[in-house]
């Protein structure tokens, strides 16, 4: 063991040295921990980046966490959405549904049946037409699992087959299900073929979308690497990347490197010291643009002393907005207008803000009784996430000079989501810091999960429970199909009622930076669907 | 006063001794720098806000226009990415690094050392259960228990010491236990008995004493250890929080900017090595000193 811990020593040693020569982009990469970095692709590399037509992409964890198009909602996004496609897509920024799967489609007078007509020609990557049977069989699968982000399709009651292109959906309710259709989650449509007599996803089905990309080889928790499906129905070209990696790189510092070399092809969640650098080099592009993910610090509104509406303003009033967007993120975000992010329909700057204040903060404890500050506060934030340890460490300052305590723990997600969920509420946490991003491109993805009133909290973590907010949201997004301007108005206003209740800090809304390879084209973010790169679109020049 | 001068006077050869390996682990220069190196750790951490020129930035304060700024005469060791002064924090690091060390090794010798004190002492059924149950520790490696202990009491620096006591305390228990079966048999011993003194008076003034040398050594040289395991547990997010300016958790934060800015992982990481590189050099010394065996005159 002793000869262990000597060899431990002079390994960090090394790493410290080794870190010493950086800088220097052509230094040969020497990660911080040896274990993680893709062996096997750098050996490969030589050869393949010869063949314009292979694209790996360095993602910052696992490439998915579940095959089943029905139930992965996390990481799997960026996958399923090259393999499998939904009848429509959503184009936030230029606010328009556009088709996909659905040539067109059109909804009642009264908002309650939808009809799709399903595009002709489309192929399964099995070969299998694609008829609206399959739409059919796709969405009820997706609903009786009930899993993930199934609860999109609440408001349906039945799916009827009118004609093999021609898909009926009656809703028990309004609800914009053409926003519901175009999700980068549970909206896929998917082969029966690859599904089991009990319902099960057979693990690695291969050719069950429609997609331009089908799987060719896994490596779980690791790499997916993909192929092109030669009959899809979008075309294929010389240029198109025919095989993308799907690599899970863990270091920050790898994953520029890969992109430096030209190792990888695109490349996510970088740091933003690295980001400026990187603007310099030519052989790298960097493109920043406008991201759903928004930065919240969730307060504690049923456990003295954030229990007290006066001291969550003060503690909103103490947060040092600008400061923190300008460290954290580099200036890559603005300051929040409210729980919608900017870019989503639903923002408005309308809203008040609130500016970092230390003297109404202290007025604002003096009117709650407690001038002196005196207490201690526990905030909890995701361990590995450097942003929300920054920005912890900053709010910690700000409040010491409020005499108020922070204790800032980094916790595992699940640890810190458990202590959430805790059924002893004095253990609880008092600030609960995350990101959160939509599923459903609409506010009422950022305001319901988040703040409506709930039995046993699952995202509502301030435990926020207010029935003039709820019954707000909730008529709005009824509104959404028939009287978008009012359903719009009706969010803005919900939002206000949250802000004057400081249910929340409401801190940034981020933009995303994405490091490609200085030639690649055809590069559009879209931010309804975080992390996604539609490979399709893309082509080295 | 007489009972006094009797209790100096029985302390005498001990102190003699103590003094004899003093001057032996002194007489070497790589041991004479190494217990100078300590010396002067020591006295950074009980100096620590005196030494530092931004002693507020070990603990709260942040200074965000001067981030990740290289080392200059003003920030001797660079700055960090919210602006803090590395080399007040590195200080700061020390007294922290030291305090957990002891703490986390003191905790282990209590609960190690009374352990293997009993087992070798009483033998028989005693003995068997205790050094099974060391078995059962000692078969996992060493810092997966930490880790999987400090991951269960959640983290913090206090659950890291926590956890590193209670994955470290067997080797103690076994080393005494050793020590202790041998010298149950010796003449003295049995003497005690004799005379009708109670076991466990026999193992803690008779055969405990006889058996701190080897421990001593083991500590010194895990001193080292504790501190190298400490900053891993850190550097995982198990140990310190956030703004504590341990050192594990410094590299562990320097990752993500160490392709710019070279200063913030190379310091921490030179005090984590040089302080584990002397501990080990004294604990090395002090094994050399304390073994008849090795002891030169």
């Amino acid at each position: 063991m002793k000869k262990l811990i000597h060899l431990i020593v002079v390994l960090l040693f090394v790493a410290a040295l080794i870190s010493a020569c950086g800088g220097k982009p052509q230094e040969p990469a020497q990660p911080a921990e040896p274990q993680k970095p893709a062996e096997p692709a750098q050996q490969e590399k030589p050869a393949e980046a010869a063949k314009p037509q292979f694209a790996v992409y360095a993602l910052n964890s696992e490439p998915l966490t579940s095959w089943d198009p029905a139930i992965e909602f996390s990481n799997g996004i960026h996958l399923h959405n090259n393999m499998y496609e939904q009848l429509v897509r959503y184009e936030p920024l230029e606010k328009k549904v556009k088709p996909l799967l659905a040539e067109s489609y059109t909804v009642s007078e009264d908002g309650l049946t939808w009809t799709f007509k399903i595009r002709q020609g489309v192929k399964f990557q099995n070969g299998d037409p694609l008829t609206a049977e399959d739409v059919k069989y796709s969405i009820d699968r997706t609903m009786q699992i009930g899993a993930g982000a199934s609860y999109i399709w609440s408001a349906v009651e039945n799916i009827t087959v009118k004609d093999p292109q021609t898909v009926e959906f009656k809703l028990s309710y309004q609800t914009p299900l053409d926003l519901v259709a175009s999700t980068g989650y549970a909206a896929f449509i998917y082969s029966k073929k690859c599904v089991n007599e009990n319902n099960e996803w057979i693990e690695e089905a291969k050719g069950c979308g429609t997609g331009p990309y089908m799987l060719k080889s896994a490596k779980w928790g690791d790499e997916v690497i993909v192929e092109k499906f030669a009959d899809y129905w979008g075309g294929w070209a010389d240029k198109h990347f025919s095989t993308v990696v799907f690599k899970k790189v863990a270091e920050p510092a790898t994953r520029r490197q890969m992109i430096e070399t030209g190792e990888a092809t695109v490349a996510v969640e970088l740091p933003y010291t690295d980001v400026d650098i990187l603007k310099n080099n030519p052989n790298v592009a960097v493109s920043v643009d406008p991201s759903f993910q928004n930065l919240i610090g969730m307060f504690n509104t049923k456990k003295p002393p954030l229990d007290n509406v006066k001291v969550r303003q003060a503690l909103a009033y103490a947060f040092p907005y600008q400061e923190v967007i300008d460290t954290v993120i580099g200036g890559y975000g603005r300051q929040s207008y409210g729980m919608v992010p900017y870019g989503l329909w639903g923002w408005s700057d309308k809203l008040p803000q609130y500016k970092t204040n230390i003297d109404k903060a202290k007025e604002l404890l003096a009117e709650a009784g407690m001038a002196d500050g005196g207490f201690k506060l526990l905030l909890t934030y995701t361990a590995g996430n450097e942003a929300e340890k920054s920005a912890a460490e900053l709010y910690k300052a700000e409040l010491a000079k409020l005499n108020i305590e922070l204790e800032i723990r980094g916790m595992p997600w699940d640890s810190q989501w458990e202590l959430a969920k805790s059924t002893d509420l004095a253990a609880r946490q008092d600030i609960f810091v995350m990101y959160w991003w939509p599923d459903l491109p609409s506010p009422y993805s950022f305001l319901f999960s988040t703040f409506h009133s709930e039995e046993e909290p699952l995202f509502n973590l301030a435990y926020y429970s207010n029935p003039e907010f709820d019954s707000l949201i909730d008529q709005a997004n009824q509104l959404t199909a028939t009287d978008f301007a009012k359903a719009e108005s009706m969010f803005v206003e919900a939002q206000k009622i949250l802000l004057e209740d400081a249910a929340s800090l409401f801190i940034y809304d981020r933009q995303d930076i994405w490091v490609t390879v200085g030639n690649l084209r055809g590069f559009k973010f879209n931010p309804a669907y975080p992390t996604v790169v539609f490979f399709h679109d893309l082509y080295l020049e | 006063m007489r009972w006094l001068s009797d209790f100096i006077k029985t302390l005498q050869p001990t102190i003699r001794e103590w003094r004899l390996s003093f001057y032996l682990l002194n007489r070497n220069w790589l041991q004479r720098v190494a217990l100078i190196v300590i010396a002067l750790l020591v006295l950074i951490a009980i100096f620590a806000p005196l030494i530092s020129p931004y002693p507020s930035h070990a603990i709260s304060a942040t200074n965000p226009k001067d981030k990740l700024l290289p080392p200059s005469s003003r920030y001797l060791f660079g700055t960090d990415e919210l602006g803090r002064d590395l080399f007040s924090r590195v200080i700061f690091g020390t007294r922290i690094s030291l305090q957990t060390a002891l703490i986390a090794v003191g905790l282990a010798l209590l609960i190690g050392v009374p352990l293997g004190a009993i087992a070798g002492g009483l033998g028989g059924a005693a003995d068997e259960i205790i050094m099974r149950i060391t078995d059962i520790f000692l078969s996992f490696p060493p810092l997966l228990l930490a880790i999987a202990i400090s991951a269960f009491l959640g983290p913090s620096l206090q659950n890291a010491m926590l956890a590193i006591a209670v994955s470290w305390w067997p080797w103690y228990t076994r080393i005494i236990r050793g020590q202790a079966v041998s010298i149950r048999e010796r003449q003295f011993v049995r003497a005690a008995r004799a005379i009708g003194t109670p076991t466990f008076r026999i193992i803690f003034s008779h055969i405990l004493p006889n058996t701190m040398a080897p421990v001593i050594v083991q500590a010194s040289m895990d001193i080292g250890g504790v501190i190298l395991t400490i900053a891993a547990l850190s550097f995982l997010g198990l140990g310190a929080q956030p703004p504590t300016p341990e050192w594990g958790l410094l590299i562990s934060t320097s990752r993500t900017y160490f392709l710019n800015a070279w200063w913030y992982s190379t310091f921490p990481g030179i005090a984590i090595f040089v302080t584990v590189l002397v501990f080990n050099l004294i604990g090395d010394g002090v094994r050399e000193v304390l073994d008849p065996r090795t002891r030169k005159f």
